[in-house]
């Protein structure tokens, strides 16, 4: 039976992530815990989300962009993840898809409950895997639903099942080119308040046993949302595959495709062969 | 009157509520809010994924990375990225010149559809570097040694790093607006209660526009506002009375912060479009643009005061078209200061500026004042320059429209730099 916690208020990332440093190395045991924190009755804080709408370059207006309830739970998924008898230390965890369900457009007005619990523990070839899952209701009917999936780097299991691979990077001349500075970790952390030390600064990646900072997965997938206009606040099935790091300051080239009503976009290196970064396809909500 | 190929429709518009400066817009750009605009316009006639003929917007106070304002809040919305824009500016006509310049296209038949607009933030201001810096830093850049470029950056005084915002002052009189009001109030002998009569009005008559819901087709809420903040629903005769002159000097100061528009933050959007192009969507007009006139009077000397322009070209434009001011069902006067339009209706009147000044045989008529800005104009709902245009044009189209076919309305707006445009707009 799930223990469900509701809390008063998001929880305070920077006190999570400090905890979760402390107690990284402190033994983890193997099964997810059967919980899940909720958090009911939130209005949206419009400074908030006009910080959100301007890093990631959507317009400031009234409505939520598909990938904005995500910033909601990610405190509630911080402090799951954040516990003593979740199996990985927090600190260091590698985001390594993101799909995002919005059921109907969202907007500013609307009230919002966020649950979120973890599932589907899984081996992975370069260590572990994990779902966070988090539903999003208003009015008592569910609006949108994120499965984000994390990556514990370790001891893998080369013969375990592969998740959906998902599209290529397009290819083709760059539609775009993003130069993308050395602060946006810092800049998307105080946003989100995603303090992962990976995005911060060069020597706290180091620590976490990155050779520099990368860019938080959730702001390039925000960034190639907002990119494709009005789509970002329709009905839709976004997903997003983080495949490599996109470390910063660094210049990366943006693609995009149509397959079908399926559209696909995409980061890559500016490097000959490019090395793909992040790929988002964006489907219409099944009938 | 020019016999137009075909006609021009207005087929209704959409606005934002306008915001006090540092008010609830103060985060937003002129982008963002022009984009919220177009989007509450593309929302409510259906053109989501449309190519429209063209987009024309543009801002009277600009940031000059926003040199394709317009352009960029089409990407920005839901029309689609085929919908070509580009961008105008003639100061507080922006939007009414914008207006003209699509319903002149219609009329020839180069486009079928397109939406006029504007958009202007008096809180998310450009600022620039002094012209002293500026000059030093270009000549640094051009330098072609470190020595030349050392010699350069050795000019640079600290005053000179204070940044430069943009004033509300005429760059060849270094006199602001109010300033120029203040002498044409005085020249006219416009007293301070008519002018805090006609504030009043204004904000009493927008109040009761609110109170019935003339803008529930007109206006998409934004950033949590539903209705323009500047409207002040509780204010008085005695309260404006109250209120300390800010412009002019002794007994010619009669202009106070009630009867000058405030700073405002806003965006407006039309939707003009030929007979058959609405036809076909199934859009029924509200109004047709008959005819405009821009006018132009030299106030750099002296001559005539900044925003009597439209003095001049109502009268023109009436003439070309045949009609009188009696003939006008209704009557928008743009209220940069309720000293302007009482000026200009008493400039109409005066004997000797109509045969002085507009070369007529005697005074040009008179404004019957139940027919002029019968909702309110901008001394309540406020003023985002290039906005204000549109706000007049959609709300007189869906007044006239009410009033029924063949109905007339005047639309009339002064404009920084000695200009005014005006135009005849009747009722579908």
């Amino acid at each position: 039976m799930t223990t469900v916690t509701d809390l008063a208020a998001p929880p305070r990332l920077a006190r999570v992530f400090a905890e979760a440093v402390v107690t990284a190395r402190l033994a983890k045991p193997r099964d997810l815990p059967d919980v899940a924190y909720r958090l009911s009755g939130q209005r949206v804080d419009r400074s908030h989300l006009l910080a959100y709408q301007r890093i990631c370059g959507f317009p400031v207006n009234d409505l939520l962009p598909a990938t904005y309830p995500h910033v909601l739970g990610f405190p509630l998924q911080a402090r799951l993840m954040g516990r003593r008898d979740f199996p990985f230390p927090l600190p260091g965890l590698l985001h390594t898809t993101q799909q995002v369900t919005a059921h109907r457009a969202l907007t500013a007005h609307d009230i919002l409950t966020v649950a979120v619990h973890a599932e589907r523990l899984r081996s992975h070839p370069r260590g572990r895997l994990v779902d966070l899952v988090t539903e999003v209701t208003s009015e008592g009917e569910v609006v949108w639903e994120g499965r984000s999936t994390y990556l514990h780097r370790g001891t893998g299991d080369a013969t375990a099942e592969r998740d959906e691979r998902g599209p290529a990077v397009p290819e083709g001349p760059p539609a775009a080119i993003w130069r993308v500075p050395r602060d946006i970790g810092r800049r998307y952390a105080r946003v989100s308040g995603d303090v992962n030390p990976i995005h911060l600064h060069p020597l706290t990646a180091r620590a976490m046993g990155l050779p520099t900072t990368i860019a938080h997965g959730m702001w390039s997938g925000g960034r190639l949302l907002a990119s494709l206009g009005h789509a970002a606040y329709e009905p839709s099935v976004a997903r997003l595959w983080f495949r490599k790091p996109l470390v910063i300051p660094g210049t990366v080239e943006v693609t995009y495709a149509t397959s079908g009503p399926v559209r696909i976009a995409g980061v890559r290196s500016r490097t000959d062969p490019p090395t793909e970064i992040v790929a988002l396809s964006l489907s219409p909500l099944p009938a | 009157m020019g016999a137009a190929p075909r006609r021009a429709a207005i087929l209704g518009g959409n606005r934002i509520p306008f915001a006090r400066q540092n008010g609830a817009y103060a985060d937003a750009s002129e982008e963002d809010m022009l984009t919220a605009a177009l989007d509450g316009l593309v929302a409510r006639f259906g053109l989501a994924g449309e190519r429209l003929g063209e987009v024309v917007a543009g801002a009277v106070v600009k940031h000059s990375r926003d040199l394709n304002l317009t352009r960029e809040s089409v990407l920005g919305s839901a029309l689609a990225a085929t919908t070509p824009a580009y961008d105008v500016s003639q100061a507080c006509a922006t939007g009414l010149e914008a207006t003209v310049l699509v319903a002149n296209k219609i009329a020839l038949g180069q486009v079928e559809s397109g939406v006029a607009g504007g958009v202007d933030s008096a809180s998310d201001a450009p600022i620039t570097v002094s012209e002293d810096l500026r000059r030093i830093l270009l000549t640094a850049s051009r330098a072609r040694s470190a020595g030349e470029r050392m010699r350069a950056l050795l000019g640079l005084r600290p005053r000179q790093l204070v940044p430069a915002v943009p004033r509300n002052a005429e760059p060849r009189t270094g006199l602001s607006m109010g300033e120029h009001m203040a002498i044409t109030a005085a020249r006219w002998g416009i007293t301070r209660e008519a002018q805090d009569e006609l504030a009043l009005a204004s904000h009493r008559s927008l109040a009761a526009a609110y109170d019935r819901g003339f803008f529930d087709d007109l206006m998409t809420p934004y950033l949590g506002l539903t209705r323009d903040e500047n409207l002040r629903t509780d204010t008085s005769l005695e309260r404006l009375a109250a209120l300390r002159p800010a412009f002019g000097r002794g007994e010619g100061a009669t202009i106070t912060a009630g009867t000058s528009t405030p700073l405002t933050d806003g965006a407006s959007t039309v939707l003009l479009a030929s007979d058959a192009w609405a036809a076909e969507r199934g859009l029924p007009p509200l109004a047709y643009l008959v005819d405009a006139e821009t006018a132009a009077v030299d106030y750099v000397h002296g001559d005539e005061g900044l925003l009597m322009a439209p003095a001049y070209a109502v009268p023109r434009l009436l003439s070309r078209a045949g009609l009188a001011l009696e003939d006008f069902d209704l009557v928008e006067i743009h209220e940069a200061f309720a000293a302007t339009v009482l000026a200009t209706l008493k400039a109409w009147e005066d004997e000797r500026f109509c045969v002085e000044r507009l070369g007529l045989d005697g005074p040009f008529g008179t404004v019957d004042r139940s027919l002029l800005n019968v909702n309110g104009s901008s001394l309540a709902a406020g003023h985002p320059f290039a906005a204000t245009g549109g706000r007049i044009v959609t709300s007189l189209a869906k007044m006239l429209h009410e009033k029924g076919p063949g109905s007339r309305g005047l639309v009339s707006i002064c404009a920084a730099g000695g200009q005014g445009v005006v135009a005849i707009l009747e009722g579908a």
